[in-house]
């Protein structure tokens, strides 16, 4: 039961706090604002509890968030390629490469196909490495004639050792001809460098002759401008001696 | 494209304080703060497409917000900090705010700040959420019924419930009622 109480109160204003609140931030109809303004003249209780919060909120309004460097900017991605299903760090690539490339070399080079009775047979390098030390072995095995081999071999060492030992021979002659041409031609560069060195001796002397001659008439020359100075220099203080006179006598 | 881009941005400039400051009164941690309203803005530009204008921008941006400080509370599973400064510095106090203000009331001002801040953190989440919304961005009741997706009475109870303990509590910590008046 709400209603006027025993002093003239609307009690169902005062129980409405939704009112108190609509009226607190001014967010209510002009009617129901007028209602409440005439019961808000009546109730002393409303009035001071619309007070403190009013007091309330001037106390929030205080609280400041601290002041943050913002400067939010949206900037587009740049699109990052697709990924390959298949990628090889680069080491790792050209290692790889490197070795198949050489096997695939190796495999090629000494590559073997034959067709018999067996079939197609193709043999790689590494299969035919096995098998030519198999046909050595086996290639052992079949007789051969020793002693004559060894009688072809000891007429052909025989021949050698001759040749060499005639061109042993021409080697020295020529080695004994060669030492007198030297010592000739040594005595020959001797000879040249002496004459050389008295030219460059009495070339140079000529030159030192002539400088000193030179250097005697720069001297001369220096010598007589000086007196031919010294002369002038004398013949100025006279005539100045002179003229001191003429002023001390008047 | 780049148009848009270039638009979007100023609308960044335009509301990232805003935003920033909604996301750190309900959180309370500066850096989090941070890092939820830049997120408010990388999400809010990736569904710009879908945003039909049937809201206010701001609206549209304090929900995103709001998820995402409900998303961060319930990971840190706990109630929002408010980081208070140690000391006040009076000198840097007296040369920011108006100059009719004392070096004491500035002083007064900081501290009554600390003490809301306090308080607030308190609160249960649907209170202050509620106040922040009405006493610092200035929404409607039914703006807040809309963000909050409750009945209006449901927002005006929640005011009026936060401010009554608000006021308890700063009376306990000693702020004078008569502040403001």
């Amino acid at each position: 039961m709400t209603g006027p109480d025993p002093v003239g109160r609307d009690t169902h204003m005062c129980e409405s706090k939704e009112l108190l609140v609509s009226y607190l931030y001014n967010e209510i109809d002009p009617v129901s604002k007028r209602e409440f303004q005439t019961h808000l003249a009546t109730c002393v209780e409303c009035r001071e509890e619309l007070a403190e919060l009013g007091a309330t909120r001037a106390q929030i309004a205080t609280w400041t968030p601290p002041d943050a460097d913002l400067g939010f900017r949206i900037i587009r991605e740049t699109e990052s390629p697709k990924r390959r299903w298949f990628e090889f760090s680069p080491a790792w690539g050209l290692a790889a490469a490197a070795v198949l490339l050489l096997a695939i070399g190796a495999a090629v080079a000494n590559l073997d196909v034959r067709y018999g009775s067996d079939g197609l047979v193709v043999r790689t390098g590494w299969n035919r490495v096995a098998d030519v030390a198999q046909q050595s072995s086996v290639a052992g095995a079949t007789p051969v004639d020793w002693k004559t081999r060894a009688d072809q071999l000891d007429r052909r060492l025989r021949e050698l050792e001759q040749t060499v030992s005639s061109r042993g021979a021409s080697v020295v002659q020529n080695a004994s001809m060669s030492e007198e041409r030297v010592r000739e031609i040594v005595g020959q560069s001797e000879t040249r460098q002496e004459r050389a060195v008295a030219s460059r001796l009495t070339e140079l002397m000529r030159e030192v002759d002539a400088q000193r001659r030179l250097d005697l008439v720069t001297i001369d020359q220096g010598l007589t401008r000086l007196q031919n100075s010294s002369s002038m220099t004398k013949d100025l203080v006279q005539r100045l001696a002179v003229r001191t006179a003429s002023y001390d006598a008047k | 494209m780049g148009g848009d881009l270039d638009s979007f941005n100023q609308l960044v400039l335009r509301w990232e304080r805003p935003i920033y400051a909604l996301a750190y009164r309900v959180i309370g941690r500066e850096e989090d703060a941070r890092d939820v309203a830049q997120e408010t803005f990388l999400r809010a530009f990736r569904a710009l497409k879908g945003f039909k204008g049937q809201a206010k921008f701001s609206s549209w941006l304090y929900r995103i917000t709001l998820n995402l400080c409900r998303d961060w509370i319930r990971r840190e599973r706990r109630t929002p900090v408010v980081q208070a400064p140690e000391g006040i510095d009076v000198i840097e106090l007296a040369g920011e705010d108006t100059p009719s203000e004392t070096v004491e009331q500035l002083v007064s001002r900081h501290e009554i700040g600390r003490a809301v801040a306090k308080a607030m953190s308190q609160l249960p989440d649907e209170q202050r959420t509620a106040i922040i919304l009405k006493e610092y961005h200035g929404l409607t009741f039914q703006e807040i019924a809309d963000l909050l997706d409750c009945p209006l009475s449901t927002v005006k109870t929640r005011l009026y419930q936060g401010l009554t303990v608000l006021r308890k509590q700063l009376r306990e910590a000693g702020v004078e009622s008569t502040f403001g008046k």
